[in-house]
């Protein structure tokens, strides 16, 4: 337990600079692989998800969908679904007519998705009525008996159709920024079917390729995806009218979005909305901002009853999706190996309504630079509206877009260039101090370190690329490295209260998906207010008491949560010691506090239990405040400023084989890397990568959403392939880099999955000597690039003879 | 609860139910040793009944088209996907599920934190083989299936048992290295930390899969 709690000097004194990582007290608890809280629960089946949710009274609901995905409502008659016994309501726009009903749009940066729809759907899957009644069945059955006209109004599925001259538009209206949005997200270059638009301007882009040596020019694209988490949205509803009150249990990421959203709606104020967030299964952005809320809101509402919604796999494959995207990229290098521009067209299929497209294209947009140094770069980043499921938030973030993009053109200039492609990342990595595209000064960089390490992990050397395995087998390695910002700036608080007996209360909104944040922070807790960990207990969001907290993702949580949890516990842990002080006769600042005792500095036989000192001094509780509170922002002409509060760094490397008869990849060896600064629980940090790793692979090798006419052709497991264990690479490694003593916390629930794609996609070329530039590589794709390879080559031999 | 014996026939006997006005027949489900009886739809999916009638929460639904694994029951000790069983086919089943798993003694003991449960439940809590545990129940229960036919499997045989079974989060590190050690396969390794380079700390891997 040494040098373990004497850091609060440092600490406080930098708490007002927003981009300094709160440091951490080095103490029994952080550090080490602690069980997660409540583990018991996840093994014996009884974990409170918020399927089990039940109250009395309840009704149960299921939404009708739109078959078409653009259409004009001429009709709808409900009254046959009314009057099946055991309905309890049925739910459509013109519920929203009324004087005193809620606003009918919600969105957490435009209002424009409608919480069910009125003249007009967007999407094949807009909800257009909800029904609410005893029992799932019953519902199931009253859908069937709503009736609905359409007339079908020609729609735009794909990014190029969206934005071709005359193209039909999905808003009429251009989106606007709602009241009190997020103060990084602006929208720029509105017309047509652009949502919005990012730009990015460093030095002179036109000028720099024309002097480049050479300039490799491709276009990438990634599909849409789905975050399958295995438990569906469930959301449970209840308005109470006498009350003029709501209270909702969901499975969201974003208690406090869901509140604003909700609060807006229904024109409470938020001491009227509660929102109670119990542990989900599964979230990967999917759960970020109010999704089906205000839909089992509003039929509560106009049931007078509490209203519960579980989606169906189907329909929850309809709630949001990854954006697909199709990405120009232009980079310009000498013949050295030295980048000198890159231009980018990132074009975004942001599907019917905008959800967070305006800040994910932002970020996915300057993230087409990467862990370079570029002196000159041009970056367009759009968001589009297309008639398809919405996308939003995805782990990744735009950035396995990017990334895709941009390490596959980095060994694609590397093969032009005839260097090798780990040499030519390692010439042109950012190095600290170095600014980044955005002229952020970069306070740490650990690419080299990453990279080097990726490298080694598959024995890599220039010749050792690519081989042929056993029966004919292509074999073939590649290596990724990435930058990934975090949400800026952002808000997060919390308070912690010691009780008399030595025992605390976290209370934070910070949201239990897997990912182990509650026992992260009580870890930290316990480790700043010097108890042990088993005396802490972490409560669940509830809005109506626990403090604010901008969202549960981005990576976030450990750092920004733990930041503030960190400070909260000092405030108690100080207090204990000034307690403490007259009755152990020494000065406050000569008391230690750990492991639940009270002891003078150097002289550990004058103590006392933190239980005995609130005894003795008559006291009850000790409350304690603590935040994190980040600043930053981008120019929008010229996407200069401060993008990141601080930034996420990752590698990986892959060995694949690839049966050349059949073009199917093997994953032979998996390796990815992340910086971490500090690790506060090893196994859980693990798992995140081990996470990270497969959903990479699996968006590589197996995942997409298939429309047909803008109708979703796929979605269910059983034609929704995601990785299974037989997929399994035979090796996979995850390995966290970390610093000795007070290094920062790094989030690390998504670094390891954007460079595992790119990594993947190399392994894949250098394989076979063709490359794959859409995803998913699926044993199609890789013959057809082969297949070309082959006829280019033929090509060019040909040519050769002729010009002899 | 109701007592099998006290079950009175249907008219007609043996097999054939009459569905009530509502659509319903009467069942006795034989659940973790105890008898239930409820009347169920004749469309009604065992998972349904578990969750809703006997408030058994641990069986999840993930797919309702049998591809996950989240919904797994064991009946007369096979795993099964119960949201494709049809529960009125369930009447004179063994039917278990997660929460009637019991610790076989010995090890672990009823104290501390593994007490009362078995051993797969009890290797899946050391090893954190899971993240958001929503499919922990449905791979404990296919390794308690297949360790009950077999108390010495192959990996190959595991794996296997675990084909019909996704973990989103990707625990299947995890997964394996649990399952070995309640299989009593050798493991691969464990948790250690690495050497230092360059002033950074590198962890050694979990233990990985294999083919
Ligand atoms: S819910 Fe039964 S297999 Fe997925
Ligand atoms: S632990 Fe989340 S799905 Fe397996």
């Amino acid at each position: 337990m040494s040098g373990t709690l004497d850091d609060s000097g440092a600490a406080d004194s930098r708490a007002g600079d927003s981009r300094a990582a709160v440091p951490v007290a080095v103490g029994a608890a952080v550090g080490q692989s602690i069980d997660v809280l409540q583990a018991r629960s996840r093994v014996d089946g009884t974990v409170e998800f918020a399927l089990n949710a039940e109250v009395p009274g309840m009704t149960h609901a299921r939404l009708l969908r739109s078959p078409y995905a653009h259409a004009r409502i001429v009709s709808m008659d409900v009254s046959a679904a009314e009057r099946l016994p055991g309905v309890v309501s049925v739910l459509t726009a013109a519920d929203f007519d009324r004087p005193g009903a809620p606003h009918r749009y919600h969105g957490p940066v435009v209002r424009d998705q409608p919480v069910v729809c009125g003249r007009r759907v967007r999407f094949a899957g807009d909800p257009v009525a909800a029904v609410a009644a005893e029992s799932e069945e019953i519902a199931t059955a009253a859908l069937d008996r709503i009736e609905v006209v359409y007339e079908e109004l020609p729609r735009v599925t794909t990014v190029e159709e969206a934005m071709a001259d005359g193209a039909p538009l999905v808003h009429d209206r251009p989106p606007e920024v709602r009241d009190h949005g997020y103060a990084d997200v602006r929208l720029a270059g509105v017309g047509g079917n652009v949502c919005t638009k990012f730009q990015l301007r460093k030095g002179d882009v036109d000028a720099a390729l024309a002097g480049s040596d050479v300039v490799v020019d491709r276009t990438y694209h990634t599909p849409a995806v789905q975050h399958v988490t295995m438990e569906p949205h469930v959301v449970l509803a209840t308005y109470d009218r006498r009350a003029c009150a709501l209270s909702v249990l969901s499975s969201t990421q974003g208690p406090f979005a869901v509140r604003d959203a909700l609060c807006e709606m229904f024109r409470l104020p938020s001491s009227s909305v509660r929102v109670v967030v119990p542990p989900l299964g599964g979230g990967y952005g999917a759960k970020t901002y109010a999704k089906f809320e205000p839909v089992a809101a509003a039929l509560s509402w106009k049931a007078g009853r509490p209203v519960k919604l579980v989606l169906p796999r189907d329909e929850d494959f309809l709630s949001l999706t990854k954006h697909a995207a199709t990405i120009r990229m232009r980079t310009g290098a000498t013949f050295e190996g030295r980048l000198v521009a890159r231009d980018v067209q990132i074009f975004f299929n942001g599907g019917a309504y905008a959800d967070i497209s305006p800040r994910l294209i932002k970020n996915g947009g300057y993230s087409c630079v990467g862990p370079y140094d570029i002196p000159h770069v041009r970056i367009d980043s759009y968001a589009l509206y297309t008639n398809l499921p919405p996308a939003g938030a995805y782990r990744g973030y735009g950035v396995s877009q990017a990334a895709w993009a941009y390490e596959q053109q980095m060994d694609e200039l590397a093969d032009v260039l005839g260097i090798d492609p780990v040499e030519l990342r390692r010439r042109n990595l950012l190095v600290k101090g170095e600014a980044y595209a955005t002229g952020e000064i970069m306070d740490e960089a650990h690419w080299e370190a990453l990279l080097d390490k990726a490298a080694a992990a598959v024995d890599w050397s220039p010749d050792s690329r690519r081989g042929t395995g056993p029966s004919g087998r292509l074999r073939g390695k590649g290596v990724a490295v990435i930058l990934k910002s975090t949400v800026t700036p952002s808000t997060t608080h919390a308070a912690v209260r010691l009780d008399a007996d030595g025992t605390m209360q976290v209370f934070s909104s910070a949201v239990e998906m897997g990912q182990g944040a509650h026992t992260v922070l009580a870890q930290l807790a316990a480790d700043a207010a010097g108890i042990p960990v088993a005396n802490v207990h972490v409560t669940a969001p509830d809005t109506q008491y626990t403090p604010y907290d901008q969202t549960t993702s981005s990576s976030r949580t450990t750092r920004a949560m733990g930041g503030a949890v960190t400070k909260a516990a000092r405030v108690v842990r100080d207090r204990v010691r000034r307690l403490a002080s007259e009755l152990l006769e020494a000065d406050p600042d000569d008391l230690v506090v750990s492991g639940g005792t009270v002891f003078v500095a150097g002289v550990p036989s004058r103590n006392l239990s933190v239980a005995e000192v609130c005894y003795r001094t008559r006291t009850g509780s000790i409350s304690g405040d603590g935040d994190v509170v980040t600043s930053g922002g981008l120019d929008p002409e010229t996407g200069q400023g401060v993008a990141s509060d601080h930034w996420h760094e990752g590698a990986a490397s892959a060995e694949v084989e690839i049966d050349p008869a059949t073009g199917k990849v093997y994953v032979t060896n998996l390796y990815v890397a992340a910086y971490a600064g500090r690790v506060v629980n090893p196994k859980l940090a693990r798992l995140q990568m081990h996470g990270s790793a497969l959903f990479g692979m699996s968006h590589a090798l197996y995942e997409e959403l298939v429309f047909d006419n803008g109708v979703l052709t796929n979605p269910n497991l059983s034609e929704y392939s995601i990785v299974s264990m037989g997929d399994m690479p035979r090796h996979l490694e995850v390995e966290l880099l970390e610093e000795p003593g007070e290094a920062g916390i790094h989030g690390l629930g998504e670094t390891g999955l954007p460079p595992v794609i790119a990594a993947l996609g190399n392994a894949v070329a250098s394989a076979t000597g063709a490359r794959v530039r859409q995803l998913p590589m699926t044993p199609e794709r890789v013959l057809q690039a082969m297949e070309a390879r082959g006829a280019t080559e033929e090509r060019d031999a040909l040519r050769g003879l002729e010009e002899r | 609860m109701t007592a099998l014996h006290e079950v009175p026939a249907e008219g007609g006997g043996g097999d054939v139910k009459v569905p009530d006005a509502d659509g319903r027949v009467p069942v006795v489900l034989l659940v973790n040793g105890a008898p239930h009886r409820v009347h169920v739809r004749t469309t009604e999916v065992l998972l349904d009944v578990l969750r809703e009638d006997l408030k058994l929460v641990g069986a999840r639904n993930g797919c309702g088209v049998g591809m996950c694994g989240a919904c797994t029951i064991l009946r007369d000790g096979r795993a099964v996907s119960s949201c494709l069983t049809l529960a009125v086919l369930c009447e004179g089943a063994d039917l278990r599920t997660i929460e009637g798993l019991r610790g076989g003694g010995g090890e672990g003991g009823e104290g501390g934190e593994g007490g009362g449960l078995s051993r797969v439940q009890r290797a899946f809590l050391e090893h954190r083989a899971f993240q958001c545990s929503y499919c922990t129940s449905g791979f404990i229960l296919a390794l308690e299936a297949l360790l009950a036919v077999d108390s010495h499997p192959t990996e190959a045989a595991v794996r296997e048992a675990f084909s019909g079974h996704l973990c989103r989060c990707g625990s299947y590190s995890r997964i394996m290295a649990a399952a070995r050690q309640a299989a009593g396969l050798p493991s691969r390794g464990g948790l250690a930390r690495g050497a230092v380079t360059g002033g950074v700390t590198g962890c050694a891997p979990d233990e990985e899969p294999g083919r």
